[in-house]
């Protein structure tokens, strides 16, 4: 029996925050991926510690990878196991990576498949295998159908839709050539592919929303020293996470925690205190916190209402719009002075991380800026996933390549191709497309026949 | 293929008889036909010598979609193919009409006549076109007949039923006939015939016994040299007269009154349905087209009708050079049985009745290509069949004739099935130029043409690799041959011995260092479905009891047995999740049979 050759990717532990989470390559590539990822030779059943980085250099995580040489592996295939830090985030972001290396996500229970069809697993177990790739499909089909029964799905079916209506107008006059067709029109083809082009790339936009939702909306805790930072994030937190000292300058590197505010996965991050004459030992600890910064969806501006607030030393300000800063007033429990207005119109909360009065108003205003990272499409909110990411890009690819033969003017039948291939793409999604539906949409459109 | 064969029909003299228009060939039609070229059928050779004009369509696109279409002298093709199936060897010819078929044990292995006379079998081939039930309307007026002229095969249906297989009614259209001297040409506009004709057959790897000189055989058949003293067709259209005329009478249309419940086909509409579905549309372009050099008669195409006569008569008066027309033969619509074809195996055995196999319009296909395909591969089968060999089963990706009977099978029709280059998901390999390049395997392994014929193809494919490669890889000049060739289109400046080649050598070798990247492309996405395609499904396979099937796929699965797992992803309903999991059963029962 022969195994397919391409190279396969999944999570193999559950998706949700466990110390460690592992990633699991199977098929010819694995191979491949270990000088291309870590610069190193691939030697079987070596458990090595190095740093994954993006295909731009971009440190992602320090992992551990082990190689496994097929057939002594557990697909029987070449494959790499890559255990990262078991936050969401970054697992999903490796995952993406691979995929992007030329991966395929893998199908329901198919590395068990696999193991199967190699051999590796005896013949009682085929049963096992055939249940779990029953349960895991039927949980796939589950979230798959949630998704496509709602917003994502209706909009799919248009894209498709339009997508079959064009390849309908180019088609009727590559088979009919012979028939009293209106003159053809390459430029209304053009506009349509226009629009499918900007409408995948609204779609593509928003799966950076459906990665904040997934991986988490990364808060950087910024202000002055002493502001209470640190405090604020444990107080969030619900326990002890951070240091708190009345010591100015108690933070010194930046400390991350993943905690639940109403839909959202906020990442907070809690940095060194700022200060706009630093000393030498604080200015390491500043350039950490720009470094967080700068990479930031949300901020949370701590001030100390008991004395007038310092200006930010201005790489800081600058990051600062009113769409993603609260202001946090702390220490409302003492005594406050009034204050200097904002620099911008900031949202402000008063609050006090020994009372924890505020809360409440804190939350919903967190909530408020996380719905703002929403990308409306049309009046409905769509967030799409990693998988469907690759679809759309692939599709994306095609579309684009089609808009350019149309201006080389290359022959139609080619034209079609790369449309039919966006097609496919866009089934990756929504599911089969019967090519069938090309046929009744061109006879619908056209009065053909003799 | 040397097997001892009788055939059996109602009237001799309609053997290859072509029931509408007599053009072979049109979008994916004409590629089908250098496709059964390629696999040793008759088609088009025949409609090579008996054209009376040849033309390429679409030639201003790529060679992938340029299709040769050719006007026939129907008569002449259809007595030349019979002069030929007279002369053939092995082959026994005999006028009967067949009224049931003889079964014993589930096995068919025989037919009985309407003379008392039973011819038995080891396997029977059934195509009985548009004949079995067939009903004729002309208006309210109904005859039965499978053709104007023709009988009504009214018993064998029933034979058909006995064996458990499920018929069905579908319903086809005809236009009418007009007397070429009463039509006034005058102000109609011509289309021509293309000045070098694209032929059908593959002359340059045929055998010179096959080539058309037929005068120098001594056999005295009938045909000329290709593209000789081509005819003319003309262009007319209806007119607000004719719309209004249709429009009246729609009542009384055999269509629109609900007398024909068979279903029609879209692409084939009546001119009531072009009127109606089409309201927008001023008028509708026809063509006028002769029918023989010795005959004055002329077909109109594109006024598919079923309206009563004298409807006909006015309709036909309201358009511009028909004013005065004299018609020869009425249009009509013909509704007949047909067998939903998902009953049948790839090979075209019926999966109810063993050893009958069935061909053309009897599956639920129109046209004559698509009918001289299913016909091929059921005859080929149905020898493979006595001697207990593998069948002949073509891949979706090898031509239009695999996407044809891959469609029918797994998919069935719920109208007339007509092939559409857009059916076939690969059509920029199926230039029509390759056919016989692409079907090699096939015609050489079942020894489908002569051992010369296949001596020249394997020259021919090897040259087209040889150069293939030679001007992938050899520089000129400032670079490598393929990429000049490429980015210049300019294909003067040729290597010289590259010039000397056959044009087919040449053209070939072109369109695959032109399209390489295309061409990679379709190759990569064939090769991934390839090796769905290899991994067989046990006949005996018990879907139902596969733990952790779906029940609605296992019923799906149950009801088309597909042969193979690529033809089980293409069912409609059965999911990719399924699909692993019969994957891990095969496997599973191998392994067990193994061990066992
Ligand atoms: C009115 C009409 C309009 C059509 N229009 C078009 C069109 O516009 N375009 C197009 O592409 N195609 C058209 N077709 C279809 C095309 O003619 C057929 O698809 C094609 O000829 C089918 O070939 P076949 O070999 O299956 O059957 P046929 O060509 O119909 O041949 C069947 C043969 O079987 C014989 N036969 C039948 N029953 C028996 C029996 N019981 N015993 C002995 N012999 C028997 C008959 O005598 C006949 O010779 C039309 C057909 C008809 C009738
Ligand atoms: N009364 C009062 N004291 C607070 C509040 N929040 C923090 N403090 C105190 O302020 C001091 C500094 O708190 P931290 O949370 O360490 O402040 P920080 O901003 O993290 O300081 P650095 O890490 O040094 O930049 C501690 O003594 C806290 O107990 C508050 O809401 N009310
Ligand atoms: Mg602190």
């Amino acid at each position: 029996m022969l195994v397919p050759s391409d190279t396969i990717a999944a999570l193999a532990t559950p998706v949700g925050t466990s110390a460690l989470a592992l990633i699991r390559a199977s098929g010819p590539m694995a191979r491949l991926l270990v000088p291309a990822l870590f610069a190193q030779a691939p030697l079987p059943r070596i458990a090595q510690h190095a740093d994954y980085r993006d295909p731009q250099g971009i440190l992602i995580d320090d992992v551990l990878f082990t190689f496994f040489a097929g057939p002594n592996s557990f697909t029987g295939e070449d494959c790499l196991e890559i255990s990262c830090h078991g936050n969401p985030f970054i697992a999903q972001k490796i995952l993406a990576d691979l995929l992007a290396r030329g991966c395929r996500s893998a199908d329901p229970g198919e590395f068990s498949k696999r193991a199967f069809l190699s051999g590796r697993l005896d013949l009682s177990q085929a049963e096992a295998v055939m249940d779990l790739i029953h349960a895991r499909s039927d949980q796939a089909l589950a979230a798959a159908n949630q998704q496509l029964r709602g917003s994502l799905g209706r909009y799919m079916a248009e894209l498709t839709t339009r997508l079959i209506k064009t390849l309908a107008h180019i088609e009727a006059y590559i088979d009919f050539p012979d028939e009293d067709l209106p003159e053809e029109n390459r430029q209304s083809i053009n506009n349509d592919i226009d629009t499918l082009i900007s409408d995948t790339a609204r779609l593509l936009a928003t799966s950076h929303y459906g990665a904040l939702l997934r991986e988490g909306i990364k808060t950087v805790i910024l202000g002055e020293p002493n502001a209470g930072k640190s405090s604020l994030l444990n107080c969030l937190v619900g326990h002890e996470r951070a240091l708190v000292s009345p010591e100015p300058g108690t933070t010194r590197d930046y400390l991350e925690e993943l905690i639940i505010i109403g839909p959202y996965w906020l990442r907070l991050i809690d940095t060194a205190g700022l200060n706009l004459t630093p000393a030498p030992l604080e200015q390491r600890g500043i350039d950490k916190s720009l470094e967080q910064a700068t990479q930031a969806d949300l901020f949370l501006w701590v001030i100390d209402a008991t004395h007038p607030r310092p200006d930010l030393p201005s790489d800081f300000s600058r990051l600062l719009t009113t769409q993603n800063t609260l202001v946090v007033y702390n220490k409302c429990d003492l005594p406050v002075v009034a204050q200097s207005p904002l620099p911008q119109p900031f949202q402000s909360v008063n609050f006090s991380t020994i009372t924890a009065d505020g809360l409440t108003e804190l939350q919903a205003a967190l909530v408020n800026l996380g719905a703002s990272f929403q990308v409306n499409v049309g009046s409905e909110v769509i967030a799409i996933n990693a998988r469907h990411t690759q679809a759309l890009e692939q599709a994306q690819n095609c579309l684009q390549s089609a808009k350019l033969k149309l201006a080389q003017n290359i022959a139609s039948e080619l034209l079609s191709s790369d449309l039919r291939s966006a097609l496919e793409s866009f089934a990756q999604i929504s599911g089969k497309i019967d090519h069938e539906r090309i046929l009744d949409e061109l006879f619908a459109s056209f009065c053909i026949g003799k | 293929m040397g097997a001892s064969t009788l055939l059996l029909t109602g009237n001799i003299d309609t053997i290859a008889q072509m029931s509408c228009n007599p053009a072979i060939g049109g979008q994916a039609k004409g590629q089908m036909v250098r496709e059964i070229d390629a696999l040793g059928g008759e088609m088009a050779i025949n409609t090579d010598v008996t054209a009376i004009q040849f033309r390429l369509l679409n030639e201003s696109k790529g060679p992938a979609v340029r299709s040769p279409r050719a006007q026939c002298d129907k008569k002449a093709y259809q007595f030349r193919l019979k002069h030929t199936l007279e002369l053939q060897k092995n082959l026994q010819i005999f006028q009967a009409t067949v009224t049931g078929l003889i079964y014993k044990n589930g096995q068919v292995i025989g037919c009985q006549t309407n003379l008392d006379i039973k011819f038995m079998g080891r396997t029977v081939v059934v195509t009985t076109g548009t004949f079995l039930r067939g009903l004729m309307h002309v208006g309210q007026n109904k005859n039965e007949g499978g053709r104007l002229g023709d009988f009504s095969a009214k018993t064998l249906s029933a034979s058909l039923l006995e064996a458990g297989i499920e018929l069905q009614r579908l319903k086809t259209g005809t236009p009418p006939r007009l007397l070429g001297r009463s039509i006034n040409f005058t102000g109609l506009q011509e289309q021509k015939g293309d000045a070098k004709p694209t032929l059908f057959a593959f002359h340059d790897t045929r055998d010179p016994e096959d080539l058309f000189h037929v005068e120098q055989t001594g056999e005295r058949r009938l045909g000329w040299s290709p593209g000789s003293e081509q005819a003319s067709c003309w262009m007319t259209y209806t007119t607000p007269a004719s719309e209004k005329i249709v429009r009246d009478n729609l009542h009384r249309s055999a269509m629109y009154s609900g007398e024909i419940e068979g279903v029609g086909p879209r692409y084939c509409p009546s001119i009531e349905d072009k009127f109606v579905r089409f309201a927008d549309k001023p008028r509708h372009l026809l063509f006028l087209e002769p029918e023989g050099r010795s005959t004055n008669e002329y077909y109109v195409n594109g006024l598919s009708t079923s309206l009563p006569f004298e409807v006909q008569l006015d309709l036909v008066h309201s358009i511009p050079g028909l004013e005065q027309a004299v018609l020869l033969r009425p249009a009509y619509a013909v509704e007949y049985d047909f067998a939903p074809p998902t009953q049948l195996f790839p090979w075209l055995e019926s999966r109810k009745a063993e050893n009958l196999f069935l061909a053309g319009q009897i599956n639920g296909t129109s046209g004559y290509e698509e009918a001289a395909a299913q016909g091929l591969i059921a005859g080929v089968n149905a020898v493979l069949k006595v001697r207990g060999e593998d069948p002949l089963i073509i891949q979706r990706h090898e031509g239009y004739i695999g996407v044809l009977i891959d469609d029918l099978v797994t998919k069935g029709t719920i109208e007339p099935y007509r092939m559409f280059t857009s059916r076939a998901e690969h059509r920029l390999l199926f230039n029509h130029g390759s056919a016989e390049l692409r079907l090699f395997e096939h015609s050489k392994s079942h020894k489908l043409l002569s051992d010369n014929r296949i001596g020249k193809i394997l020259h021919k494919l090897n040259r087209v690799h040889y150069w293939q490669n030679y001007l992938e890889n050899t520089r000129s000049g400032a670079g490598i041959w393929a990429e000049g060739i490429r980015r210049d289109k300019e294909i003067a400046k040729l290597p010289s011995e590259l010039a000397a080649e056959t044009a087919e050598i040449r053209e070939e070798v072109l369109y695959r260092v032109i399209y390489a990247g295309y061409l990679e492309r379709e190759l990569r996405q064939v090769e991934k479905l390839k090796h769905v395609e290899k991994i067989r499904i046990p006949l005996a396979m018990d879907y139902a009891a596969i733990p952790g099937m779906r029940r609605e796929s296992a019923l799906k699965l149950a009801q088309f047995r597909p042969q193979n797992l690529g033809q089980a992803s293409r069912i409609s309903g059965v999911n990719p999740a399924d699909i692993s999991i019969l994957m891990i059963q095969i496997a599973a029962q191998r392994r067990a049979t193994e061990a066992s």
